[in-house]
């Protein structure tokens, strides 16, 4: 499973198709974070946009190998395998620029809550942020995965389906990637930090269970 | 991995979609160690599924496969939009297949230059012509040693010497206990080597005699060649004779299947010094196994 997992992270790295995902990334924590403002806020901001990111990401990871290359891998492996490789490979670049994301806001955003002047403990604060970003990228890899092969083939139907379930995903209510979100704006809005551990939780069994189902799909469509 | 280095398939049948035509249906097989397999049939009639199905990159629809060997699968036609450089992708392909990286690396550099690819080896993948790039995904499934090597039209693209080399190298992993599923457009592909041939006709597979797949399958030429006065046999002769024996006076009889009987003439002549051809005779029967 390593050498699986070093081999797709490997392809994402040196296909260069990251870099359309990651400048989106950038330019909307550009227009939505700027320095100053009250950090939860901005930690909501950052984990909300990471999840039409996310599923970018599995899209690009899931279709990065021709179908040939795909076969040569998967029988040495079992596709299974294989395609779960490019999902957490995918899963793991998304945690890791949200990581970032949070690094940066909790550093240029301000430590107090909305009304700018009860203080938010820092610390904390981008504690709650990183399980934000996690439920956010956890939701996004459950709706890539979903939204690309082998579920859903055609580019003409996935490429809206994938934006369609992104949007889902944060607007629903009872989305796990909601609840998280919601938490730190209202959080900010009392100047409490929270904790939302329980979204994590959802958004990971939804994740997971996307991951199984698309896995076992592989071998069973048609190449 | 690793689980059941043998494979067999129980009545297994295959369609794409709910209402979709079967595609394979009742298909039993079972592939014992060291089995060297063609399979035949026109295009479209399921040969490639069967050998999806081999590989484990299709589920059976009924039935079921017993077994999974450590699997290799060489595609008809490997695309080369790939990212790496060859050396990079088989060192990464090395690894998935269960190599250590060390030995990966030098796994690596053996298959490239035994396919005539070593110069090859620092190219980028997307410049490579469409030979190199099928020389890339054979010595893929190769380097690792395969249980099972399921072949689908593997040799299309390359030059001569190198499915002459392929030939040789699916002959050697059979030979050494592994499994070979093969398709091919050449009926001369492996004959005299292959242990089975079976059609798929109408979604079922077929057994077919040898004799009949092949024609000249069997046919075996026996080349008497005398060297200077205590010689050894040319390397390149002894490695493409099925069998070399020593004859009277100095001479030595290569046994060697039909379709190689030019190259063995060749590299006797062309030898340094060169060496006498006394006679060549053609065995219908007798197989260099």
């Amino acid at each position: 499973m390593t050498a699986l997992l070093r081999y797709e992270a490997a392809l994402l790295l040196r296909s260069q198709r990251w870099l359309p995902p990651v400048v989106l990334y950038a330019a909307a924590l550009g227009i939505g974070v700027q320095s100053g403002q009250p950090v939860l806020d901005s930690l909501g901001w950052a984990a909300a946009v990471l999840l039409p990111v996310a599923a970018w990401l599995v899209r690009i990871c899931a279709t990065n190998e021709p179908p040939a290359a795909r076969g040569c891998v998967g029988a040495a492996t079992g596709p299974g395998r294989a395609h779960l490789a490019s999902l957490l490979v995918a899963l793991c670049a998304a945690v890791l620029l949200g990581a970032v994301a949070v690094g940066v806001v909790t550093v240029i955003s301000d430590p107090t809550g909305t009304d700018r002047r009860t203080p938010v403990p820092i610390g904390p604060a981008s504690g709650a942020g990183l399980l934000a970003v996690l439920a956010c990228a956890l939701l996004g890899t459950a709706v890539g995965a979903l939204t690309t092969r082998p579920v859903l083939r055609s580019p003409g139907r996935a490429v809206p389906a994938l934006l369609l379930g992104a949007l889902l995903a944060l607007v629903v209510t009872g989305s796990p990637a909601r609840t998280a979100v919601s938490a730190l704006v209202d959080g900010s809005q009392e100047a409490t930090v929270p904790v939302p551990l329980l979204p994590v939780a959802a958004a990971a069994l939804l994740a997971a269970a996307a991951t199984a189902g698309s896995c076992a799909l592989t071998t069973r469509r048609s190449p | 991995m690793g689980s059941e280095s043998r494979i067999r398939l129980e009545s297994v049948g295959r369609r794409y979609g709910l209402r979709g035509r079967w595609v394979l249906r009742g298909v039993d097989l079972d592939l014992a160690p060291g089995a060297l397999i063609r399979v035949e049939g026109a295009n479209g009639t399921g040969k490639s599924t069967l050998l999806r199905l081999l590989a484990g990159l299709d589920a059976p629809t009924e039935g079921r496969v017993v077994g999974r060997p450590r699997t290799a699968h060489v595609p008809e036609r490997f695309p080369a939009a790939l990212p790496f450089t060859a050396a990079e992708y088989l060192t990464h392909l090395g690894a998935v297949h269960g190599l250590p990286r060390g030995a990966a690396a030098r796994a690596v550099d053996e298959w490239l230059e035994r396919f005539g690819a070593a110069g090859h080896a620092r190219t980028p993948m997307s410049e490579l012509s469409k030979g190199s790039s099928q020389k890339v995904a054979v010595a893929q499934a190769l380097m690792a040693a395969p249980e099972l090597l399921v072949l689908d039209e593997a040799w299309t693209g390359l030059d001569a010497t190198a499915r002459e080399e392929l030939e040789r190298a699916v002959a050697e992993r059979t030979a050494d206990g592994g499994t070979a599923v093969f398709v091919d457009h050449d009926p001369r592909r492996l004959a005299g080597v292959t242990d089975a041939t079976y059609a798929v006709v109408d979604g079922a597979l077929v057994p077919r005699a040898v004799a009949e797949a092949a024609p000249s399958a069997g046919a075996f030429v026996v080349v008497e060649a005398r060297g200077p006065a205590g010689a050894e046999p040319p390397a390149e002769a002894v490695r493409l004779a099925a069998s070399v024996t020593e004859a009277e006076g100095g001479a030595y009889r290569f046994g060697v299947t039909e379709p190689r009987s030019d190259a063995i003439l060749r590299a006797l002549l062309g030898a340094r010094p060169p060496w006498h051809v006394v006679s060549v005779n053609l065995r219908e029967t007798g197989s260099p196994r």
